[in-house]
């Protein structure tokens, strides 16, 4: 066993785990953040992504104890008490999930992306969600959820013409 | 009438009584108060022009929120974690499965075989798929035997240990040749062809010896995984009074739960099937899978049992897209119109029937296409071959004969020298044109969709 310890949505947490346990596996296991989901065990399909200091990671393949003294954000810590993120309530708006199962990781994704790049194009949009598979939606309607966010964050509304 | 008897609404129209109705309705996810949202989705009942109209998912919140619960999002005081051990040869008879060395193992608190299951065999039309392969193995992702220990980790250490003799027999894989005389049987003494199908209209000899000319080409497609992002899941929890509840990712829980009780051997009304939001199933998640062998490792521990597939087991061991062999032949007049279509279809349904003969009998209906043609002849079979079984996928068979019946299509007007689009508008149905089967169609509006397609899409430009 191992101790680890690191902030998680802005909180301190530790936990003592084996030695090759996965970051999934202690946010999942031990801090009961079931928000991101193991679809391969492989890092093939981003329904894991994290933001681990900021830059998008795929926590099935990142050990606990490289997460060590890190800041790690889930798709738990995007909502607080005044309401959605933008990001949340323009999937929301725009039905642009199905079954849902990709839709953290591909959140937080774009979470990363609209940090980087707040006025994204098209091609900008796939690239960043370029590691996240979805199987259900065809990942139009994401795209255009992730414009409105990114419209909304800057200012303006939602359904402004890009 | 009694006047005493209050007759409540009288007075109120029907609309009011609707609203009633909607009043009295919950909505289907509860509102938090710190989340206010304006829906943009219809009212309950509310009548309004949906064509046009943009529509929420009630779910679609809590999946963005990451609060959906899944089956692996979901666990239990002193659950166990199961695996299954994959046979890993694709036909072969099992001499001996001995798991002692896996039971010693510190963290194993049950192991199972096939032999343990009351009825070891199921399937959606055919029962012809064993729970966990015991005398004999059908194909490689074939499950031999199954741990349940305190963490996902040890089951799988467990697996190695599990001592499992196999002695290989002749296997086919090739459906052209599974389906001759003297081919390997896979389930002995049964035939290879499970199923069969036909489908005759007019005369299709004399409508080739009227045409100008003759077509002939083969089609043929792969086997393909569903791939659901999710992949199937399951917690069986036995209770101490002969119960069993089972948190399924199983998209039919109707079915499995009747499914369940016939393996187990055990009246269904002991049988809870609690069927969460499923995170893909496109046909896939349509029958059972490991469910009776986690409801037993629960009954031998009295614990809740857990089991994820692997995403390597997703591939071998669930059901996939049946791969066909397609051969067209077409009799055609020199203006293109279609006289004369002869069609074999040759499903590979690998080791098991899972849904082939719904699969079997839609590709045969449509093998046609949306054309009208007097003399038609189908004939279509699905046979067993040693690999992972094909089951239901989206369109059950539609998608195979339209890649094949619409490449045939464009080969014979590319061969005449007609537009792909022109040859289409000729020969497509129209209102009350009469199916393969006979059937009358309504609503019919092939040539009116082709046309306003190719306009947007700019087919003339396209083709110059
Ligand atoms: S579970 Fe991590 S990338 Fe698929
Ligand atoms: S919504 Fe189902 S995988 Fe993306």
């Amino acid at each position: 066993m191992t101790d680890v310890s690191m902030t998680v949505n802005g909180e301190e947490r530790t936990a003592s785990v084996p030695p090759e346990t996965t970051l999934l596996t202690v946010l999942r296991e031990n801090f009961f953040l079931t928000g991101s989901k193991l679809g391969c065990d492989v890092g093939d399909c981003g329904a894991c992504t994290v933001l681990v200091d900021g830059i998008p990671v795929n926590a099935c393949l990142m050990l606990a104890g490289q997460a060590e003294g890190r800041d790690i954000v889930t798709i738990e810590g995007l909502a607080n008490q005044d309401g959605m993120h933008p990001l949340q309530q323009a999937f929301e708006n725009l039905a642009s999930l199905q079954c849902g199962f990709c839709g953290p990781g591909v959140i937080i994704s774009a979470k990363a992306l609209l940090e980087e790049n707040p006025d994204p194009s098209v091609d900008d949009i796939r690239d960043a969600l370029s590691g996240n598979l979805c199987r259900c939606t065809g990942y139009t309607k994401m795209i255009e959820a992730v414009q409105d966010a990114a419209r909304i964050m800057r200012g303006e509304s939602a359904d402004e013409a890009a | 009438m009694d006047e005493k008897v209050k007759v409540a609404d009288r007075g109120k129209t029907l609309e009011d009584l609707k609203q009633t109705d909607a009043d009295l309705r919950l909505p289907s996810v509860v509102e938090p108060a710190h989340f206010p949202i304006e829906t943009l989705a219809p009212e309950a009942r509310q009548q309004t022009p949906a064509v046009g109209q943009r529509a929420t998912r009630p779910d679609g919140r809590l999946h963005g929120l990451g609060q959906t619960k899944y089956i692996d999002d979901i666990t239990f005081p002193n659950m166990l974690h199961a695996k299954i051990k994959r046979a890993g040869i694709a036909a072969a008879l099992i001499k001996s499965i001995d798991t002692s060395e896996a039971e010693k193992m510190p963290g194993v608190m049950a192991v199972l075989t096939g032999n343990e299951i009351p009825v070891n065999s199921f399937g959606p039309s055919y029962q012809d798929q064993p729970v966990l392969a015991y005398e004999r193995v059908f194909h490689a992702g074939d499950g031999v035997a199954a741990v349940a220990a305190l963490t996902e980790q040890i089951a799988v250490e467990a697996l190695d240990k599990i001592k499992v003799e196999y002695e290989p027999i002749e296997a086919v894989f090739d459906p052209m040749l599974a389906m001759q005389e003297d081919a390997p049987k896979v389930h002995p003494p049964h035939d290879n062809v499970y199923a069969t199908k036909a489908i005759k209209k007019g005369d299709v000899e004399k409508g080739f010896a009227e045409a100008d000319k003759i077509f002939e080409g083969r089609f043929s497609t792969q086997m393909i995984e569903h791939v659901p992002l999710e992949p199937h899941a399951s917690i069986a929890e036995w209770d101490g009074n002969g119960r069993v509840t089972l948190w399924s990712s199983l998209g039919r829980i109707t079915l499995g739960r009747a499914d369940i009780s016939r393996t187990l051997n055990m009246p269904i009304n002991k049988i809870r099937i609690v069927g969460t939001v499923v995170g893909g199933n496109f046909g896939g998640k349509n029958e059972i899978t490991t469910e009776p062998v986690l409801a037993l490792l629960s009954k031998k521990t009295g614990r809740p049992v857990k089991m994820i597939y692997s995403r390597e087991e997703e591939f071998i061991a669930s059901t996939t897209r049946h791969p066909f062999i397609m051969d067209y032949k077409t009799g055609v007049m020199n203006d293109g119109r279609i006289v004369a279509r002869k069609v074999r279809l040759v499903l590979d349904g690998g080791a098991y029937c899972s849904w082939s003969e719904t699969t079997l009998g839609k590709a045969c209906i449509l093998s046609a296409g949306p054309y009208n043609i007097d003399n038609l002849h189908v004939e279509a079979f699905c046979t067993y071959t040693n690999k992972t079984m094909a089951g239901a996928m989206r369109g059950f068979g539609a998608p195979q004969v339209c890649f094949a019946y619409e490449s045939h299509m464009d080969d014979i007007a590319h061969d005449l020298g007609i537009d792909p689009l022109e040859i289409r508008m000729l020969n497509a149905f129209e209102e009350g044109s009469l199916s393969p089967t006979g059937q009358v169609l309504q609503s019919v509006v092939v040539k009116e969709s082709l046309q306003t397609a190719a306009e947007r899409f700019g087919w003339k430009e396209f083709s110059k």
